[in-house]
Protein backbone atom coordinates (compact mmCIF):
# COMPACT_ATOMS: atom_id res chain seq x y z
CA UNK A 1 0.00 0.00 0.00
CA UNK A 2 2.74 2.23 0.67
CA UNK A 3 4.43 1.80 -2.73
CA UNK A 4 1.16 2.86 -3.99
CA UNK A 5 0.73 5.87 -1.86
CA UNK A 6 4.90 6.92 -3.17
CA UNK A 7 4.04 6.03 -6.90
CA UNK A 8 0.84 8.43 -6.85
CA UNK A 9 3.26 10.87 -5.13
CA UNK A 10 5.27 10.46 -7.46
CA UNK A 11 2.10 11.26 -10.50
CA UNK A 12 0.76 14.10 -7.84
CA UNK A 13 4.55 16.00 -7.47
CA UNK A 14 4.98 16.74 -11.36
CA UNK A 15 3.33 18.89 -13.51
CA UNK A 16 1.89 15.78 -15.57
CA UNK A 17 -1.04 15.26 -14.09
CA UNK A 18 -2.82 18.34 -14.19
CA UNK A 19 -1.43 18.52 -17.72
CA UNK A 20 -3.28 15.31 -18.62
CA UNK A 21 -6.56 16.55 -16.75
CA UNK A 22 -6.54 19.45 -18.86
CA UNK A 23 -5.87 17.68 -22.49
CA UNK A 24 -8.45 15.49 -21.28
CA UNK A 25 -11.31 18.35 -20.45
CA UNK A 26 -10.52 19.88 -24.08
CA UNK A 27 -10.89 16.75 -26.31
CA UNK A 28 -13.72 15.32 -24.06
CA UNK A 29 -15.19 18.42 -25.63
CA UNK A 30 -14.17 17.91 -28.69
CA UNK A 31 -15.11 14.58 -28.60
CA UNK A 32 -18.75 15.41 -26.90
CA UNK A 33 -19.66 17.89 -29.57
CA UNK A 34 -18.98 15.33 -32.20
CA UNK A 35 -21.03 13.09 -30.68
CA UNK A 36 -23.55 15.10 -30.01
CA UNK A 37 -23.73 16.38 -34.27
CA UNK A 38 -23.68 12.28 -35.10
CA UNK A 39 -26.63 11.74 -31.95
CA UNK A 40 -28.09 14.62 -33.57
CA UNK A 41 -28.00 12.79 -36.67
CA UNK A 42 -29.24 9.79 -35.49
CA UNK A 43 -32.55 11.11 -34.11
CA UNK A 44 -33.56 13.39 -36.74
CA UNK A 45 -32.71 10.69 -39.58
CA UNK A 46 -33.24 11.82 -43.34
CA UNK A 47 -36.38 10.36 -44.43
CA UNK A 48 -34.33 8.79 -48.11
CA UNK A 49 -31.15 7.75 -49.27
CA UNK A 50 -30.06 5.28 -46.67
CA UNK A 51 -29.73 1.82 -47.01
CA UNK A 52 -31.64 -0.31 -44.82
CA UNK A 53 -28.76 -1.99 -42.96
CA UNK A 54 -27.58 1.63 -42.20
CA UNK A 55 -31.22 2.45 -40.93
CA UNK A 56 -31.21 -0.80 -38.72
CA UNK A 57 -28.03 0.53 -37.16
CA UNK A 58 -29.69 3.91 -36.40
CA UNK A 59 -33.10 2.42 -35.10
CA UNK A 60 -30.55 0.48 -33.01
CA UNK A 61 -28.83 3.49 -31.62
CA UNK A 62 -31.54 6.12 -31.40
CA UNK A 63 -32.84 3.72 -28.48
CA UNK A 64 -32.71 5.67 -25.60
CA UNK A 65 -30.95 3.27 -23.33
CA UNK A 66 -28.12 3.02 -26.47
CA UNK A 67 -28.20 7.03 -27.12
CA UNK A 68 -27.48 7.89 -23.41
CA UNK A 69 -25.10 4.91 -23.59
CA UNK A 70 -23.33 6.38 -26.18
CA UNK A 71 -23.51 9.87 -25.14
CA UNK A 72 -22.80 9.41 -20.92
CA UNK A 73 -19.59 7.55 -22.53
CA UNK A 74 -18.11 10.43 -24.75
CA UNK A 75 -14.60 11.53 -24.48
CA UNK A 76 -13.42 7.63 -23.87
CA UNK A 77 -10.78 7.89 -26.97
CA UNK A 78 -9.08 10.11 -25.62
CA UNK A 79 -9.59 9.84 -22.18
CA UNK A 80 -7.92 6.17 -22.37
CA UNK A 81 -5.19 7.76 -23.99
CA UNK A 82 -3.84 10.00 -21.64
CA UNK A 83 -4.25 7.14 -18.79
CA UNK A 84 -2.01 5.15 -21.62
CA UNK A 85 0.16 7.45 -21.82
CA UNK A 86 0.31 8.12 -17.80
CA UNK A 87 0.73 4.79 -17.62
CA UNK A 88 3.62 4.33 -19.73
CA UNK A 89 5.55 7.30 -18.10
CA UNK A 90 5.52 6.38 -14.86
CA UNK A 91 8.06 3.32 -15.71
CA UNK A 92 9.84 5.40 -18.73
CA UNK A 93 10.54 8.31 -16.12
CA UNK A 94 12.33 6.14 -13.82
CA UNK A 95 14.63 5.53 -16.71
CA UNK A 96 14.79 8.79 -18.48
CA UNK A 97 15.33 10.93 -14.99
CA UNK A 98 17.37 7.72 -13.48
CA UNK A 99 15.63 7.28 -10.75
CA UNK A 100 15.16 3.63 -11.20
CA UNK A 101 17.89 3.68 -8.82
CA UNK A 102 16.25 5.25 -5.98
CA UNK A 103 13.14 3.17 -6.62
CA UNK A 104 14.62 -0.46 -6.45
CA UNK A 105 16.71 0.71 -3.73
CA UNK A 106 13.73 1.50 -1.26
CA UNK A 107 12.15 -1.37 -2.90
CA UNK A 108 14.26 -4.05 -3.93
CA UNK A 109 11.22 -6.37 -5.41
CA UNK A 110 10.43 -5.26 -8.20
CA UNK A 111 7.47 -6.70 -9.14
CA UNK A 112 5.84 -5.04 -6.72
CA UNK A 113 6.91 -1.65 -7.80
CA UNK A 114 5.49 -2.62 -10.82
CA UNK A 115 2.28 -3.26 -9.63
CA UNK A 116 1.76 -0.44 -7.60
CA UNK A 117 3.00 1.24 -10.78
CA UNK A 118 -0.02 -0.18 -12.45
CA UNK A 119 -2.41 0.34 -9.24
CA UNK A 120 -1.52 4.22 -8.95
CA UNK A 121 -1.98 4.81 -12.89
CA UNK A 122 -5.16 3.17 -12.40
CA UNK A 123 -6.39 5.75 -9.26
CA UNK A 124 -5.32 8.44 -12.06
CA UNK A 125 -6.92 6.64 -15.22
CA UNK A 126 -10.18 6.16 -12.38
CA UNK A 127 -10.09 10.24 -11.51
CA UNK A 128 -9.98 11.13 -15.37
CA UNK A 129 -12.85 8.39 -15.63
CA UNK A 130 -15.00 10.60 -13.18
CA UNK A 131 -14.17 14.04 -14.79
CA UNK A 132 -15.23 12.56 -18.22
CA UNK A 133 -18.15 10.87 -16.83
CA UNK A 134 -19.62 13.39 -14.62
CA UNK A 135 -18.87 15.90 -17.28
CA UNK A 136 -20.79 13.72 -20.04
CA UNK A 137 -23.94 13.12 -18.03
CA UNK A 138 -24.73 16.69 -17.74
CA UNK A 139 -23.52 17.10 -20.96
CA UNK A 140 -26.10 14.14 -22.15
CA UNK A 141 -29.23 15.82 -19.80
CA UNK A 142 -28.96 18.94 -21.49
CA UNK A 143 -28.36 17.77 -24.83
CA UNK A 144 -31.13 14.99 -24.67
CA UNK A 145 -33.54 17.65 -23.25
CA UNK A 146 -32.87 19.77 -26.11
CA UNK A 147 -33.52 17.33 -28.73
CA UNK A 148 -36.71 16.52 -26.83
CA UNK A 149 -35.87 12.33 -26.97
CA UNK A 150 -35.95 10.10 -23.60
CA UNK A 151 -32.97 10.05 -21.32
CA UNK A 152 -32.22 6.40 -20.28
CA UNK A 153 -29.54 7.21 -17.37
CA UNK A 154 -31.34 4.69 -14.89
CA UNK A 155 -31.49 2.18 -17.83
CA UNK A 156 -29.31 -0.97 -16.39
CA UNK A 157 -27.59 -0.95 -19.73
CA UNK A 158 -26.13 2.24 -19.19
CA UNK A 159 -25.52 2.19 -15.94
CA UNK A 160 -23.46 -1.10 -17.25
CA UNK A 161 -21.49 1.27 -19.62
CA UNK A 162 -20.48 3.53 -17.22
CA UNK A 163 -19.03 1.23 -15.42
CA UNK A 164 -17.66 -1.17 -18.13
CA UNK A 165 -15.92 2.41 -19.16
CA UNK A 166 -14.48 2.79 -15.58
CA UNK A 167 -13.07 -0.94 -16.03
CA UNK A 168 -11.28 0.34 -19.67
CA UNK A 169 -9.68 3.51 -17.34
CA UNK A 170 -8.45 0.96 -15.07
CA UNK A 171 -7.19 -1.56 -17.98
CA UNK A 172 -5.57 1.17 -20.29
CA UNK A 173 -3.21 2.24 -17.22
CA UNK A 174 -2.09 -1.56 -16.78
CA UNK A 175 -1.43 -1.63 -20.80
CA UNK A 176 0.63 1.57 -20.49
CA UNK A 177 3.15 0.07 -17.89
CA UNK A 178 3.43 -2.80 -19.52
CA UNK A 179 4.12 -0.45 -22.97
CA UNK A 180 6.59 1.41 -20.73
CA UNK A 181 8.40 -1.43 -19.41
CA UNK A 182 8.91 -3.38 -23.19
CA UNK A 183 9.97 0.33 -24.67
CA UNK A 184 12.22 2.02 -22.08
CA UNK A 185 12.77 5.18 -23.88
CA UNK A 186 10.99 7.42 -22.87
CA UNK A 187 10.45 9.47 -26.43
CA UNK A 188 10.24 6.05 -27.76
CA UNK A 189 7.18 4.36 -26.18
CA UNK A 190 5.22 7.44 -26.27
CA UNK A 191 5.46 8.30 -29.63
CA UNK A 192 4.89 4.81 -30.66
CA UNK A 193 1.85 4.30 -28.10
CA UNK A 194 0.59 7.66 -29.88
CA UNK A 195 1.15 6.30 -33.45
CA UNK A 196 0.01 3.08 -32.72
CA UNK A 197 -3.43 4.14 -30.60
CA UNK A 198 -4.31 7.39 -33.11
CA UNK A 199 -3.11 6.22 -36.47
CA UNK A 200 -2.73 2.16 -36.07
CA UNK A 201 -6.69 2.12 -35.02
CA UNK A 202 -8.03 4.29 -37.84
CA UNK A 203 -5.43 1.97 -40.04
CA UNK A 204 -6.63 -0.99 -38.54
CA UNK A 205 -10.36 -0.08 -39.43
CA UNK A 206 -9.65 1.03 -43.10
CA UNK A 207 -7.36 -2.32 -43.86
CA UNK A 208 -10.04 -4.88 -42.27
CA UNK A 209 -12.62 -3.11 -44.17
CA UNK A 210 -10.27 -3.45 -47.17
CA UNK A 211 -9.94 -6.72 -47.15
CA UNK A 212 -13.31 -7.51 -46.02
CA UNK A 213 -14.32 -5.97 -49.66
CA UNK A 214 -11.84 -8.01 -51.34
CA UNK A 215 -12.39 -11.19 -49.75
CA UNK A 216 -16.14 -10.98 -48.51
CA UNK A 217 -15.46 -13.16 -45.76
CA UNK A 218 -17.46 -12.27 -42.39
CA UNK A 219 -14.87 -13.26 -40.32
CA UNK A 220 -12.30 -10.61 -41.28
CA UNK A 221 -14.66 -7.41 -40.67
CA UNK A 222 -14.59 -9.42 -36.45
CA UNK A 223 -10.28 -8.88 -36.57
CA UNK A 224 -10.54 -5.26 -35.97
CA UNK A 225 -12.01 -6.38 -32.07
CA UNK A 226 -8.74 -7.37 -31.61
CA UNK A 227 -7.40 -4.04 -31.59
CA UNK A 228 -7.13 -2.71 -28.03
CA UNK A 229 -8.66 0.78 -28.99
CA UNK A 230 -11.51 -0.62 -30.66
CA UNK A 231 -12.49 -2.91 -27.99
CA UNK A 232 -12.76 -0.84 -25.74
CA UNK A 233 -14.93 1.44 -27.74
CA UNK A 234 -17.46 -2.03 -27.84
CA UNK A 235 -17.31 -2.76 -24.44
CA UNK A 236 -19.01 0.50 -23.43
CA UNK A 237 -21.57 -0.07 -26.47
CA UNK A 238 -24.39 -0.79 -23.57
CA UNK A 239 -26.30 -2.48 -26.09
CA UNK A 240 -25.84 -5.28 -29.09
CA UNK A 241 -25.70 -3.56 -32.15
CA UNK A 242 -26.06 -5.36 -35.18
CA UNK A 243 -22.96 -7.06 -37.31
CA UNK A 244 -20.91 -6.34 -33.53
CA UNK A 245 -19.95 -9.05 -31.35
CA UNK A 246 -21.21 -8.63 -27.73
CA UNK A 247 -20.14 -6.12 -25.59
CA UNK A 248 -17.80 -8.64 -23.15
CA UNK A 249 -16.13 -9.39 -26.39
CA UNK A 250 -14.34 -6.02 -25.83
CA UNK A 251 -13.74 -6.95 -22.11
CA UNK A 252 -12.05 -10.22 -22.84
CA UNK A 253 -10.15 -8.03 -25.33
CA UNK A 254 -8.81 -5.43 -23.30
CA UNK A 255 -7.91 -8.01 -20.03
CA UNK A 256 -5.68 -10.25 -22.87
CA UNK A 257 -4.00 -7.31 -23.85
CA UNK A 258 -3.40 -5.66 -20.53
CA UNK A 259 -2.23 -8.95 -18.91
CA UNK A 260 0.21 -10.13 -21.91
CA UNK A 261 2.22 -6.83 -21.33
CA UNK A 262 1.58 -6.77 -17.69
CA UNK A 263 3.25 -10.20 -17.44
CA UNK A 264 6.00 -9.82 -19.91
CA UNK A 265 6.44 -6.27 -18.58
CA UNK A 266 6.84 -7.55 -14.99
CA UNK A 267 9.02 -10.74 -16.05
CA UNK A 268 11.71 -8.09 -18.06
CA UNK A 269 11.66 -5.93 -14.92
CA UNK A 270 12.38 -8.37 -12.70
CA UNK A 271 15.68 -9.73 -14.61
CA UNK A 272 16.75 -6.66 -16.10
CA UNK A 273 20.19 -5.12 -15.01
CA UNK A 274 19.58 -1.27 -13.81
CA UNK A 275 22.92 0.64 -14.44
CA UNK B 1 19.86 2.48 14.08
CA UNK B 2 16.74 0.27 14.12
CA UNK B 3 17.98 -2.17 10.98
CA UNK B 4 17.34 -5.61 10.49
CA UNK B 5 20.91 -6.21 10.34
CA UNK B 6 23.01 -6.85 13.29
CA UNK B 7 26.52 -6.39 11.85
CA UNK B 8 26.92 -3.52 8.96
CA UNK B 9 30.26 -5.63 7.55
CA UNK B 10 29.61 -6.37 3.98
CA UNK B 11 31.08 -9.55 2.33
CA UNK B 12 32.32 -9.69 -1.29
CA UNK B 13 33.07 -13.37 -2.56
CA UNK B 14 33.63 -14.33 -5.79
CA UNK B 15 31.47 -11.95 -7.49
CA UNK B 16 31.87 -11.90 -11.23
CA UNK B 17 29.52 -10.17 -13.73
CA UNK B 18 30.43 -11.16 -17.52
CA UNK B 19 28.86 -9.11 -20.23
CA UNK B 20 29.29 -10.60 -23.57
CA UNK B 21 32.64 -10.45 -24.18
CA UNK B 22 33.51 -8.73 -21.13
CA UNK B 23 34.56 -9.49 -17.41
CA UNK B 24 33.37 -6.39 -16.00
CA UNK B 25 34.30 -7.77 -12.17
CA UNK B 26 36.16 -11.34 -12.19
CA UNK B 27 36.14 -13.14 -8.88
CA UNK B 28 36.51 -10.54 -6.79
CA UNK B 29 36.69 -10.94 -2.99
CA UNK B 30 36.66 -8.52 -0.17
CA UNK B 31 35.44 -7.42 3.36
CA UNK B 32 34.56 -4.34 4.59
CA UNK B 33 34.73 -3.55 8.50
CA UNK B 34 32.20 -1.43 10.33
CA UNK B 35 33.34 1.93 12.06
CA UNK B 36 35.99 2.96 9.31
CA UNK B 37 35.81 4.36 6.41
CA UNK B 38 36.65 2.08 3.26
CA UNK B 39 38.10 3.28 -0.14
CA UNK B 40 37.09 1.39 -3.05
CA UNK B 41 39.61 2.64 -6.06
CA UNK B 42 40.38 1.54 -9.03
CA UNK B 43 40.92 3.50 -12.59
CA UNK B 44 37.86 3.96 -14.78
CA UNK B 45 36.23 0.48 -16.14
CA UNK B 46 37.59 -1.30 -13.43
CA UNK B 47 34.69 -2.58 -12.13
CA UNK B 48 33.96 -0.57 -9.25
CA UNK B 49 30.54 0.58 -10.35
CA UNK B 50 29.27 -3.06 -11.46
CA UNK B 51 30.31 -4.51 -8.22
CA UNK B 52 28.92 -1.81 -6.02
CA UNK B 53 25.69 -2.40 -7.60
CA UNK B 54 25.44 -6.20 -7.26
CA UNK B 55 25.59 -5.78 -3.93
CA UNK B 56 22.61 -3.50 -3.81
CA UNK B 57 20.51 -6.20 -6.32
CA UNK B 58 20.70 -3.07 -9.12
CA UNK B 59 22.56 -5.88 -11.29
CA UNK B 60 22.33 -9.44 -11.30
CA UNK B 61 25.77 -11.33 -10.68
CA UNK B 62 27.06 -14.08 -12.92
CA UNK B 63 28.58 -15.98 -10.16
CA UNK B 64 29.26 -15.15 -6.87
CA UNK B 65 27.90 -13.55 -3.52
CA UNK B 66 27.70 -10.20 -1.79
CA UNK B 67 26.10 -9.87 1.49
CA UNK B 68 25.75 -6.91 3.86
CA UNK B 69 25.71 -7.89 7.97
CA UNK B 70 24.90 -11.61 6.43
CA UNK B 71 21.70 -10.59 4.08
CA UNK B 72 21.74 -10.27 0.59
CA UNK B 73 20.09 -6.60 -0.21
CA UNK B 74 17.35 -8.13 -1.90
CA UNK B 75 16.58 -10.15 1.46
CA UNK B 76 16.24 -7.08 3.55
CA UNK B 77 12.64 -6.14 4.00
CA UNK B 78 13.26 -2.82 5.32
CA UNK B 79 16.45 -1.97 3.34
CA UNK B 80 16.40 1.96 3.60
CA UNK B 81 17.00 1.37 7.25
CA UNK B 82 20.02 -0.71 7.28
CA UNK B 83 21.80 0.33 4.14
CA UNK B 84 21.97 4.15 2.36
CA UNK B 85 23.30 4.98 -1.13
CA UNK B 86 24.47 7.49 -3.59
CA UNK B 87 25.31 5.44 -6.48
CA UNK B 88 24.89 8.74 -9.35
CA UNK B 89 24.34 12.23 -8.69
CA UNK B 90 21.75 13.11 -11.03
CA UNK B 91 18.71 10.82 -10.20
CA UNK B 92 15.80 12.62 -9.53
CA UNK B 93 13.10 13.73 -11.85
CA UNK B 94 13.75 17.32 -13.10
CA UNK B 95 10.52 18.70 -12.37
CA UNK B 96 10.27 17.69 -8.84
CA UNK B 97 11.38 19.43 -5.81
CA UNK B 98 13.59 18.38 -3.56
CA UNK B 99 11.64 17.93 -0.86
CA UNK B 100 9.05 15.93 -2.38
CA UNK B 101 12.12 13.71 -3.57
CA UNK B 102 13.10 12.89 -0.37
CA UNK B 103 9.01 12.47 0.27
CA UNK B 104 8.34 9.91 -2.34
CA UNK B 105 11.59 7.79 -1.20
CA UNK B 106 9.85 8.19 2.49
CA UNK B 107 6.28 6.91 1.45
CA UNK B 108 8.40 4.05 -0.42
CA UNK B 109 10.13 2.97 2.59
CA UNK B 110 7.64 3.25 4.67
CA UNK B 111 9.29 6.12 6.79
CA UNK B 112 7.82 9.26 8.02
CA UNK B 113 7.44 12.36 5.33
CA UNK B 114 8.92 15.10 8.34
CA UNK B 115 12.44 12.79 7.94
CA UNK B 116 12.70 14.63 4.05
CA UNK B 117 13.24 17.92 6.48
CA UNK B 118 15.56 16.55 8.72
CA UNK B 119 17.50 15.16 6.31
CA UNK B 120 17.42 18.42 4.09
CA UNK B 121 18.97 20.24 7.24
CA UNK B 122 21.29 17.69 8.29
CA UNK B 123 23.18 18.36 4.59
CA UNK B 124 22.52 22.10 4.11
CA UNK B 125 19.43 22.08 1.74
CA UNK B 126 17.22 23.71 3.44
CA UNK B 127 16.88 26.74 1.29
CA UNK B 128 16.36 24.85 -1.72
CA UNK B 129 13.74 22.29 -0.35
CA UNK B 130 10.81 23.88 -2.56
CA UNK B 131 13.48 24.20 -5.92
CA UNK B 132 12.87 21.79 -8.35
CA UNK B 133 15.78 19.38 -9.22
CA UNK B 134 16.39 20.75 -12.91
CA UNK B 135 17.66 24.38 -10.53
CA UNK B 136 20.08 22.39 -8.33
CA UNK B 137 23.87 22.60 -9.23
CA UNK B 138 26.06 19.35 -9.55
CA UNK B 139 27.11 19.85 -5.73
CA UNK B 140 23.26 20.29 -4.55
CA UNK B 141 22.31 17.29 -6.46
CA UNK B 142 25.13 15.22 -4.78
CA UNK B 143 24.14 16.82 -1.01
CA UNK B 144 20.23 15.98 -2.11
CA UNK B 145 21.70 11.86 -2.77
CA UNK B 146 23.46 11.51 0.67
CA UNK B 147 20.33 13.19 2.48
CA UNK B 148 18.02 10.41 0.20
CA UNK B 149 20.65 7.57 1.78
CA UNK B 150 20.57 8.98 5.57
CA UNK B 151 16.91 9.17 5.85
CA UNK B 152 16.49 5.71 7.26
CA UNK B 153 19.22 6.18 9.50
CA UNK B 154 21.73 2.94 7.84
CA UNK B 155 24.10 0.94 9.51
CA UNK B 156 25.70 1.10 6.05
CA UNK B 157 26.46 3.58 3.75
CA UNK B 158 27.27 3.32 0.23
CA UNK B 159 28.65 6.00 -2.33
CA UNK B 160 29.48 6.03 -5.65
CA UNK B 161 31.88 8.58 -6.52
CA UNK B 162 30.51 11.24 -3.72
CA UNK B 163 32.84 13.53 -4.81
CA UNK B 164 32.45 14.07 -8.19
CA UNK B 165 31.29 17.82 -8.42
CA UNK B 166 31.84 19.32 -5.32
CA UNK B 167 33.99 21.85 -4.69
CA UNK B 168 36.41 21.83 -2.26
CA UNK B 169 34.27 23.37 0.92
CA UNK B 170 31.76 20.58 -0.54
CA UNK B 171 34.55 18.01 -0.38
CA UNK B 172 35.54 19.03 2.64
CA UNK B 173 32.14 18.96 4.31
CA UNK B 174 31.32 15.24 2.67
CA UNK B 175 34.61 14.16 4.55
CA UNK B 176 33.54 15.49 7.76
CA UNK B 177 30.52 13.78 7.57
CA UNK B 178 31.51 10.17 6.72
CA UNK B 179 34.29 10.62 9.25
CA UNK B 180 31.51 11.15 11.93
CA UNK B 181 29.24 8.62 11.01
CA UNK B 182 32.14 6.15 10.79
CA UNK B 183 32.89 7.21 14.30
CA UNK B 184 29.47 5.93 15.04
CA UNK B 185 30.21 2.45 14.10
CA UNK B 186 28.66 2.28 10.98
CA UNK B 187 30.20 0.99 7.53
CA UNK B 188 30.85 3.61 4.99
CA UNK B 189 32.19 2.00 1.64
CA UNK B 190 33.23 5.01 -0.98
CA UNK B 191 34.62 4.03 -4.61
CA UNK B 192 36.51 6.97 -6.35
CA UNK B 193 39.40 7.29 -8.24
CA UNK B 194 40.32 10.27 -6.88
CA UNK B 195 43.29 9.22 -4.93
CA UNK B 196 44.09 12.55 -3.07
CA UNK B 197 41.21 12.59 -1.82
CA UNK B 198 41.10 8.67 -0.09
CA UNK B 199 44.34 9.28 1.30
CA UNK B 200 42.27 12.08 3.14
CA UNK B 201 39.12 10.22 4.01
CA UNK B 202 39.96 6.56 4.43
CA UNK B 203 40.82 4.48 6.87
CA UNK B 204 41.22 0.81 4.67
CA UNK B 205 41.74 0.67 0.96
CA UNK B 206 40.23 -1.63 -1.55
CA UNK B 207 42.37 -1.97 -5.08
CA UNK B 208 40.72 -3.20 -7.84
CA UNK B 209 41.51 -3.18 -11.63
CA UNK B 210 40.42 -4.61 -14.54
CA UNK B 211 37.65 -6.50 -12.51
CA UNK B 212 39.77 -7.97 -9.75
CA UNK B 213 41.63 -7.49 -6.64
CA UNK B 214 44.32 -5.69 -6.33
CA UNK B 215 45.27 -4.98 -2.53
CA UNK B 216 43.11 -4.76 0.29
CA UNK B 217 44.30 -3.47 3.65
CA UNK B 218 44.72 -0.68 6.03
CA UNK B 219 45.48 2.94 4.18
CA UNK B 220 49.00 2.63 6.04
CA UNK B 221 49.82 -1.15 5.67
CA UNK B 222 48.52 -0.98 1.54
CA UNK B 223 50.79 2.14 1.02
CA UNK B 224 53.65 1.02 3.43
CA UNK B 225 54.03 -2.37 2.44
CA UNK B 226 53.57 -2.24 -1.92
CA UNK B 227 55.37 0.49 -3.65
CA UNK B 228 59.43 1.91 -2.82
CA UNK B 229 59.72 2.13 1.16
CA UNK B 230 61.70 4.51 3.16
CA UNK B 231 63.34 6.88 0.79
CA UNK B 232 64.43 9.70 2.44
CA UNK B 233 65.76 12.66 1.42
CA UNK B 234 69.14 14.86 3.08
CA UNK B 235 70.80 17.87 2.17
CA UNK B 236 73.67 18.72 3.41
CA UNK B 237 77.04 21.05 2.22
CA UNK B 238 78.93 17.78 2.23
CA UNK B 239 77.18 15.00 0.55
CA UNK B 240 80.41 13.02 -0.57
CA UNK B 241 81.14 12.42 3.21
CA UNK B 242 77.74 11.50 4.00
CA UNK B 243 77.40 9.13 1.04
CA UNK B 244 80.86 7.53 2.34
CA UNK B 245 79.63 7.17 5.92
CA UNK B 246 76.25 5.70 4.65
CA UNK B 247 77.92 2.29 3.32
CA UNK B 248 75.16 -0.42 2.39
CA UNK B 249 72.57 2.04 1.39
CA UNK B 250 71.73 3.44 -1.92
CA UNK B 251 71.94 6.81 -2.58
CA UNK B 252 71.00 8.65 -5.70
CA UNK B 253 71.98 12.42 -6.29
CA UNK B 254 69.45 14.80 -6.83
CA UNK B 255 69.69 17.95 -9.82
CA UNK B 256 68.89 20.42 -7.12
CA UNK B 257 72.02 18.81 -5.20
CA UNK B 258 69.43 17.14 -2.53
CA UNK B 259 70.55 12.74 -1.90
CA UNK B 260 67.78 10.27 -1.82
CA UNK B 261 68.56 7.68 0.48
CA UNK B 262 66.86 4.36 0.12
CA UNK B 263 67.26 1.59 2.88
CA UNK B 264 67.90 2.98 6.46
CA UNK B 265 65.26 4.92 7.43
CA UNK B 266 65.43 8.86 8.74
CA UNK B 267 66.82 7.87 12.17
CA UNK B 268 69.25 6.29 11.26
CA UNK B 269 70.44 8.92 8.15
CA UNK B 270 70.32 11.05 10.70
CA UNK B 271 72.50 8.99 13.31
CA UNK B 272 75.20 8.11 10.48
CA UNK B 273 75.27 11.89 10.00
CA UNK B 274 76.04 12.87 13.38
CA UNK B 275 78.97 10.14 14.16
CA UNK B 276 80.57 11.42 10.66
CA UNK B 277 80.10 14.93 12.11
CA UNK B 278 78.27 16.10 9.09
CA UNK B 279 75.55 18.83 9.49
CA UNK B 280 72.32 18.15 7.67
CA UNK B 281 70.44 21.16 6.67
CA UNK B 282 67.02 18.80 5.48
CA UNK B 283 65.92 14.94 6.28
CA UNK B 284 62.86 13.90 4.96
CA UNK B 285 60.96 11.09 4.74
CA UNK B 286 59.58 10.74 1.10
CA UNK B 287 56.48 8.26 1.76
CA UNK B 288 54.84 7.10 -1.81
CA UNK B 289 51.40 8.50 -2.12
CA UNK B 290 48.62 7.18 -2.70
CA UNK B 291 48.72 8.10 -6.18
CA UNK B 292 52.79 6.40 -7.19
CA UNK B 293 51.34 3.00 -5.25
CA UNK B 294 47.95 3.08 -7.29
CA UNK B 295 49.84 3.60 -10.34
CA UNK B 296 52.22 0.97 -9.66
CA UNK B 297 50.07 -1.91 -8.37
CA UNK B 298 47.17 -1.24 -11.81
CA UNK B 299 50.44 -0.86 -14.36
CA UNK B 300 49.78 -3.47 -16.90
CA UNK B 301 46.61 -4.32 -16.19
CA UNK B 302 44.33 -3.18 -19.05
CA UNK B 303 41.98 -0.25 -17.71
CA UNK B 304 39.71 -0.15 -20.48
CA UNK B 305 37.86 -2.62 -22.01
Amino acid sequence: MRLVRSEFLKIRTTNVWWLFVLGTFGLWAVSFFFNALQAHFVLNPPDEGIDPDQAATFAAMAKPAAMTAFLATSGQFFGLMFVLLLGILTVTNEFYHQTATTTFLATPHRTAVIVAKTAAASVFGVLLWALTTALSIAGTVIFLNIEGAEIALGDSAVIRSILLNLLAFGLWALIGVGFGVLIRSQIGATVTALVIYLVGTIAVSIIVQLLFLWLKQDWIQQIQWGMPSIASGLLVSGVDLPNQPHYWVGGLVLLAWAAVTGIIGTMITRTRDIS
Amino acid sequence: MGSEITTGEIVVSGLTKHYKEVKAVDGLSFTVKPGRVTGFLGPNGAGKTTTLRMLLNLVTPTAGTATIGGRRYADLTEPMTSVGAILEASSAHRGRTGRNHLRVICAAAGLPASLADEVLELVGLTPAATRKFKGYSLGMRQRLGIAAALLGNPQVLILDEPANGLDPEGIRWMRDLLQKLAGEGRTILVSSHLLSEMELLADDIIIIAAGRLVAQGALGDVVGNIGDVGQVRVRTPKPDELIAALEGATVTRETDGALLVTGPNAAAVGETALRAGVALHELVTERPDLEQVFLELTAGKEAIR
